[in-house]
This record gives structure tokens, sequence and C-alpha cells, in this order.
């Protein structure tokens, strides 16, 4: 029984290897290993682009501000 | 209606490709997520209070001493499962729905049914609860909830478990983000090693030293399969959007998913040194465990090269705040624990305050200020509404992170001289218990702290689901803009 256990224990911890290294090909097969900075800016877009924060809740509003819109500077 | 709602509404230009889709995802997501949210907030509350009495009778044992369903034998494990269970998996599932969601750019899916899931999720931890407190819990560490219960979670785990794939095989995205790398990772694996560890230890197929070998396996696997990759994937979704620049080296936050996907599930057995298990067991744990260096260290490089010369923004953003917190949190817990491995070390802190410091340094200090963190962010986009107060915001940040920081030197410091005095056959046993007492109002103190920042944090909360006034726009939503179909959508 407790060799069983161990097995299964084992077997499990080999399950969760197997899934990484079969992800881990996957990935490399479908070109998720290239372009890596360009996978880096993949969270970006025209509309909050590199170079705006996006978030500024405790910002105290300040005109010559550039980062921040008219709206945000009369509703902060 | 607001000086800045007009202003809203005044802002004509049609919505780009990129704010519909955003708009659309958040729309889909705003009630189970929001619903995940609040639940999670509610077992917070619950799980604060049980923490708070447990910790006073910690050095106070005749409080509350006379209702059976009130002494800490029962009362810490019903802290520890509404906390890990309510609280921590229930905020952890609504940032994973809306982080895969945002990252995959489709609706969340099956949301009928992640409604009703998050129901059972809640009658689950509840039922389990009082099954603890009534005296029922099964004394199995991190499963104290009786088998019956396990069901429920695990149902509710395969609702998200398919929402998960559907949204990845849908995605409009052709380049799979960290992110997504990290979530993916933690809805395939843990609700299969939560199920093999139930079905395991609570039929009664193991008994004595296997079923710790099974118990410590699953345990600090919550911690390395779950929380950990969620976390660490709010992380590395936050920290770039929130400054508006790129991570600092892509190719290490890949490196850093893949060794922690072969290296972590190894380490559990490192609970258990000294114990009557294999000597190959344990060290195969302690490998595993300083192997994790390796993650670990990708992590922290490129966290603080990310923050490098952004540093003052944390005056602006409470998700940056509780951010970089949780990650510097991530590194502290990571390298403590890598070192509580080895076994000249271990023989020292086991079975002390120290222990239990650690604990909470990686699922306070880290997990838990990375979600709060993420709420911040996530709901305004999901109710349209901004935070009610942003002083309310700071003193919930400061209580919570003093009062962390307090736990966590006070129970280090005194577990790590309680385990030399423990370890000093001339030093009687009473001798140190009474040496930790200090110590352990340390931890009443810190509790109360953190209770208090919970309470305004619940409060926020509130206000944000169900406070007064339609949609209005600020310093989180930054920039309005107008639908074409005349909605207002955030950018």
């Amino acid at each position: 029984m407790v060799g069983l256990v161990i097995g299964l224990i084992w077997g499990a911890v080999a399950v969760f290897g197997l899934t990484a290294v079969a992800g881990l090909v996957w990935a490399v097969q479908h070109g998720q290993m290239e372009r890596f900075a360009e996978g880096a800016r993949s969270i970006f877009d025209d509309e909050e682009p590199v170079g705006e924060a996006t978030d500024a809740t405790l910002r105290r509003p300040r005109q010559s501000d550039p980062e921040m819109g008219p709206e945000h500077k009369e509703g902060a | 209606m607001s000086s800045s709602d007009k202003a809203a509404v005044g802002t004509s230009q049609a919505p780009a490709e990129d704010l519909v889709w955003r708009a659309d995802v958040d729309r889909s997501c705003r009630v189970p997520v929001g619903f995940f949210f609040a639940s999670a907030v509610f077992w917070l509350l619950v799980g604060t209070l049980l923490a708070v009495l447990a910790a006073k009778k910690m050095h106070t044992p005749e409080f509350l001493a006379n209702w059976e369903f009130l002494t800490f034998g029962r009362i810490r494990p019903a802290h520890l499962n509404t906390t890990i269970f309510g609280w921590a998996s229930m905020a952890g599932v609504g940032v994973l729905l809306w982080l895969e969601a945002r990252l995959c750019r489709v609706r969340l899916p099956l949301g009928g049914l992640l409604v009703a899931g998050c129901t059972l999720w809640n009658v689950a931890v509840a039922g389990g609860t009082y099954e603890i407190l009534a005296g029922r819990g099964t004394s199995v560490e991190w499963l104290e909830f009786p088998y019956f219960w396990s069901f429920f979670f695990a149902g509710v785990f395969g609702v998200v478990m398919v929402a998960s794939i559907m949204m990845f095989s849908a995605r409009r995205v052709s380049h799979i983000y960290v992110s997504q790398w990290y979530l993916f990772g933690s809805v395939l694996w843990f609700p299969f090693l939560y199920l093999m560890a139930n079905t395991l230890i609570h039929p009664g197929a193991l008994g004595g030293v296997v079923q710790a070998v099974a118990n410590w396996w699953f345990a600090h696997n919550v911690l390395g399969l779950w929380f950990t990759p969620v976390g660490l994937a709010t992380v590395y979704y936050l920290l770039p959007k929130l400054l508006g620049v790129p991570i600092h080296s892509y190719h290490l936050s890949i490196l850093g998913f893949w060794t922690l996907a072969l290296f972590y599930n190894w380490a559990g057995t490192h609970h258990l040194i000294g114990g009557p298990i294999p000597a190959w067991l344990v060290t195969v744990g302690i490998v595993g465990s300083m192997m994790m260096f390796i993650p670990v260290g990708t992590v922290a490089i490129n966290h603080h090269m990310t923050m490098r010369g952004h540093f003052h923004r944390l005056l602006d953003s409470p998700t940056l705040r509780f951010t970089v917190f949780g990650a510097m949190s991530y590194t502290a817990v990571s390298v403590q624990g890598s070192l509580t491995s080895l076994r000249m070390v271990n023989e020292v802190g086991h079975f002390t305050h120290y222990t239990v410091a650690h604990a909470h340094l990686g699922v306070y200090a880290f997990f838990t200020m990375v979600m709060f963190g993420a709420i911040y962010y996530i709901a305004p986009r999901l109710f349209h509404r901004e935070w009610a107060s942003a002083r309310f915001i700071s003193l919930h940040f400061w209580t919570v992170a003093v009062g962390i920081a307090l736990y966590w030197v006070g129970l280090t410091l005194g577990g790590w001289r309680q385990g030399l005095m423990m370890n000093d056959p001339d030093i009687p046993f009473l001798d140190t218990m009474a040496f930790t007492v200090p110590y352990l109002w340390s931890r009443t103190l810190a509790g109360v702290l953190m209770a208090v920042g919970h309470v305004v944090f619940a409060v926020l909360v509130w206000r944000m689901v169900f406070g007064p006034g339609g949609l209005r726009t600020g310093p989180t939503l930054l920039r309005p803009r107008v639908a074409a179909g005349g909605e207002g959508v955030d950018a």
C-alpha cells in the first residue's frame, strides 16, 4: 500500500513535469520562443501605449502634467 | 452628474478598436468576477476575525476558553481555510478570469456557470468552516474541510478550467504573454493536485507518515502551483501596464516560468526534515527548493530592473504600491524558503513561530498584497466607478504593510530564538514558552492593524460595488471615451 501511494505521488509529479515539457515543446514548435521584444510589448496598444501610465488614483491633479487628459484633472 | 461625467460625455470622438474590445471584455467579467471579488472580501473579514482571536489565545489561553467552538484547535484551522479557500482562492480566481479574458482579448465565457460556481464555492467554504468549528475538521493541515466539501471546490475548479481553455482556444492574439503561461499552468495543475490529494488522504487510503508525505506535497504546492503562478502572472501584467514600460527582460520572465514549472512541485517534502521518512525523499525536496533560486532570481531581477527609475510612481498608484510590496515579498519569502529547506536551518526553525511568519510572508505579504493591488486596478474597470476615498486607500496600505512587517519581524526573531532554546536541553520547556509571549503580543498587535486595513478595504469595495451615483471617470480610468453606442468606455 505504501509503495502504491508513493508511486501515485511521484507519478503525479511526473505528470506535472511531462505537462510542462509538452507545453515547452509546443511553445517552441509554434514560435512562442521567438521575437521576445515583440512579445514583451504585446500587452500595449494604440490606446494604452508604451510610455503611458494606466493608474494615478493617489495623484494630486496638476494642470501642467502632460500624462493626463483634462478629464482626469477634473475628476481627480 | 459630476464635472468629470460631463467631460466624459463631451469627449465625443469615436472609440478606437482597442477601447471597444477592452470595454466588451470588462462588461463580460463584471458580474462573475465582481461576485468572486465581493465573496473574497467577505471571507477576508471572517478569516481576519478568526485570526485575531487565535492570535490572542496564543498568549492569553483563557480568553473565550469556555466555548468549545472557540478553542484554538478549531479557530486556527477555521482561519486558515477561510483565508486560503475563501479570500485568497476566490480573489485569485477573479483576477485569473479577468486577466485571461484581457490577455486573450475575448469575452469571458460561461458567465452564468461561473456565478453558480461562485455561489457553490461560498456554500462550501461556509459549510466546511462550520464543520471545523463544530469539531469535525479532518486535522490534515490545509485540507481541514471534510471530504464532502472538496467535491464542490473541484467542480468549480472544473468550470474555471473549461472557461480558461475556451478563452485560450479562442484567443485573438498570436503571442502568448508570460502571464498567460503562469495562469494556464495554475489552471491545469491545481485541480489535479487538489483532487489527487483529497482522494489519497481523506478516504483513509493513507495513514501515518505516508499521509504526512502526501499532505505536505499538497500543501506546499498550493503555494507553488496555485498562488504563486496567479500572483506572478498578475505582477507581470500590472507592473508594465502601470508604468507604461515593457518588462525589463522578457527572456528572463519566460525562463522563470519554465524553471518554476520544472522545479517547484518537487519541494514539498522539505517540510518533513527530521521525520521518519526515507532520507532521499527529503533530499529530493531540498534539491528542488534550492533549484528554485533560478526562477526566483529571474523574477527578482525583472521586477527590480523594471521598477528602476520609476519608484516615484509609488506615490501615484495604489495598485503599484501593493504590487511592488507583493513582488518584493515574493523574492524575500522564496529566498527564505529555499534557505529554510536546508537541514541545518530547519532544525532550528521547524516547529516554531518562525515557520508561521514564513507562511504569512508568502500568503499575505506576497499573494494577498498583489491581490489587493489587482482589485484596486480591476474593480473600477468592471464597475466604471472611481474608488470612494484616496485617504482610505492609503490607510489600507499603511495598516496592512506595517501590520505584516511587524508580524514577520516579531515572529521570525521570536521563533528563531524559540528554536535555539528548544534545542538546548538545559532550558526548561516552560521557560521557552514564557520567552515567546512578548513576540506573540506583537503578533496580536499586527493582526489588529491588518484587521483595521481589511475593514477599510471592505468599505471601499462595498462603495465600489453598491455605491451611489452612475458612471464616473477620474484618476483610475484616466481617459474617458464615448463608444459608438453612446456608452462610456475606459481606456
